[in-house]
């Protein structure tokens, strides 16, 4: 067993993907299987200079194809195993995710958003929501995590390994390119001083005793025969999902209560639109903030109740309407209007907020 | 006038182009002719892209990137600019910012005239709060990693929020026994500007301290 890497809580100075690096190494995971791309690739190259330090390993795949395939062998075995990537690494990803999904390994990804189309900028965006959440072929049995910065992305990335391996559903940890560059200060510690156990793992594969003698066979299966064997793996798939989703829905909000707007924003963005509710409130205006934490599943009742008999809900994104998507298929049925402020591949600051509410409260 | 030539190696996010930026326009306000060069094999023209504007107009010298002159930003790597090749042999000062992804001094070797550039100093900059280098060990294995380098920057802070001048102490003094180990000098303390009434004298234990400015929150990741 190797030693804690962190024993007591500690402040320091780091980048996002440095965080990452490390809360999985807090979190005991044994291996990273990855490939590089922009902006994750300093997960990578943290844990390839921790990884000795703690015996730990990591093995750098040709594709990220092989990066997810991998990743869902080596926890197969038992292993509690990560990759990450980014961008059109993402859209690689989607087959051993939905692999994932179909055979329920308790697969964690993180993935740090570049701008699109295709390889397009290497910096930032929010446009990998769609992709996270509905990506694959099929119904999205996934969870997504999406952080708001360094305290986020250590606290999220030890939780995803136990929603994954709880549930057993593959975790995203959902995080962009100024989240993985910038720099900030953040409290590591051992999740047990936080009261956190890291939930067991367990092999999927070479168990002890003969199948069907000494125990029951294990079927991992992604592939079936016939339509109606589909059907029920499918919502067999479904009411497990359903059966914890209430569980794992997080999301966060303030001064809701008689707010006349309410600014919905996640992941970086939120911090803007946290920043702007205060500054406005300052101003003496009525205005809100909400912010879905887990984007798969959403919180969608919460939501809402939260919008129920609001003027309007502004929905920003660093995107053109992947959020909203979220939103709108939540709040179907009530009448609350949604206005827009989307910039996909660009941030959103706290002023400009501040000035697009104040124009709606004219 | 002693001409001054330093490089700034260290750590990812150690403060290497937030101590470059400073140094070469300090150099600038004191009226001396500088270049900076952004000599960052990996990810060119992020880091300061946005600062050349305001360093041109405070009087330096910038040789770097321009976007449109480079392609796949990020991660096709980059060509050496002939301007960086050659970049001792302009006038005056030569200040040096060394990109993370090259192997700390390795790098320089890619400079025409290093080896007999009689004023050329390489300076490790060291965040103690940054966990790659958070112990005199670390520090001398980091040094060992990155170095050759001929003095130390004391660059211990936590950001914007959680800086107090008692970790700036306490960072400069893992830096000085790591420096006092290797043989090597503290060539500065450097400490954000809005800390200088907990250093009047300019002075601490004997190192200089250099107030930054804060400019790269304006720079690029």
């Amino acid at each position: 067993m190797a030693t804690k890497p962190i024993e007591k809580d500690t402040n320091v100075f780091v980048t996002g993907n440095e965080v990452v690096a490390w809360a999985a190494l807090a979190a005991d995971a044994q291996i990273m299987y990855g490939y590089p791309i922009t902006p994750q690739n300093e997960i990578m190259h943290y844990w390839t200079r921790l990884a000795p330090q703690h015996d730990r390993r990591f093995l750098q795949t040709e594709d990220e194809l092989s990066a997810g395939f991998t990743t869902c062998g080596g926890v197969m075995t038992g292993t509690r195993a990560f990759t990450a990537t980014a961008g059109p690494g993402t859209i690689l990803m989607q087959e051993p995710i939905t692999m994932a999904e179909m055979m329920r390994i308790p697969l964690v990804v993180v993935v740090q958003q570049r701008g699109g189309p295709s390889t397009a900028t290497v910096i930032y965006s929010q446009q990998e929501v769609n992709l996270c959440c509905y990506g694959g072929n099929g119904e999205g049995f996934r969870v997504v995590y999406s952080t708001s910065g360094h305290q986020d992305l250590y606290d999220y990335t030890i939780k995803a390994f136990n929603t994954a391996w709880k549930y057993r559903v593959p975790t995203i940890v959902l995080g962009d390119g100024y989240q993985a560059k910038m720099r900030e200060a953040v409290t590591m510690y051992d999740p047990a001083s936080r009261g956190i156990e890291m939930e067991p793992t367990t092999p999927f594969v070479g168990a002890e005793g003969c199948p069907g003698v000494d125990r029951d066979p294990r079927f991992y299966r992604n592939t079936y025969n016939t339509e109606e064997e589909l059907l029920d793996v499918v919502n067999d798939l479904k009411a497990h999902y359903d059966s914890f989703k209430d569980e794992v829905i997080e999301y966060e909000e303030s001064d809701i209560d008689d707010a006349e707007i309410v600014v919905v924003g996640h992941g970086v963005v939120s911090r803007a639109c946290k920043e702007a509710v205060k500054a406005l409130r300052k101003d003496g205006f009525k205005v809100g903030y909400f912010r879905p934490i887990t984007l798969r599943p959403f919180p969608e009742k919460q939501l809402a109740a939260a919008v129920e008999g609001k003027k309007c809900v502004l929905a920003v994104e660093s995107a053109l309407g992947q959020m909203k998507r979220l939103m709108t298929d939540g709040l179907y049925g009530m009448t609350v209007p949604i206005e827009e402020y989307f910039k996909p591949g660009k941030g959103v600051s706290a002023q400009e907020l501040v000035e697009k509410v104040k124009s709606m409260m004219d | 006038m002693t001409r001054i030539v330093e490089a700034y190696i260290g750590e990812y996010a150690s403060g290497k182009s937030e101590n470059a930026v400073n140094r070469a326009i300090g150099l600038a306000e004191q009226g001396h002719k500088v270049t900076l060069v952004d000599l960052d094999l990996v990810e060119p023209v992020y880091t300061l892209r946005p600062l050349i504007p305001l360093l041109e107009e405070k009087g330096v010298h910038v040789i770097a990137w321009k976007t449109a002159e480079t392609l796949g930003l990020g991660e096709a790597g980059s060509v050496l600019h002939p301007a960086m090749r050659w970049a001792l042999k302009n006038e005056g000062d030569v200040i040096l910012d060394i990109g993370y992804g090259a192997k700390g001094s390795a790098v320089l070797n890619l400079l025409e005239g290093v080896e007999d550039d009689p004023d050329f100093k390489v300076l490790l900059v060291v965040n103690t709060l940054r966990p790659m280098t958070d112990s005199v060990e670390k520090i001398l294995a980091y040094l060992g990693e990155a170095g050759p380098a001929d003095g130390f920057i004391a660059n211990t802070h936590l950001g914007e929020k959680d800086t107090t001048a008692e970790l700036m102490r306490e960072g400069f003094a893992m830096v000085r026994e790591a420096a006092d180990r290797a043989g090597l000098p503290v060539v500065a303390m450097a400490v954000e500007e809005r800390f200088r009434a907990d250093f009047p004298d300019g002075i601490w234990e004997g190192v200089p301290v250099r107030f930054l400015r804060r400019y790269l929150p304006k720079g690029f990741w």
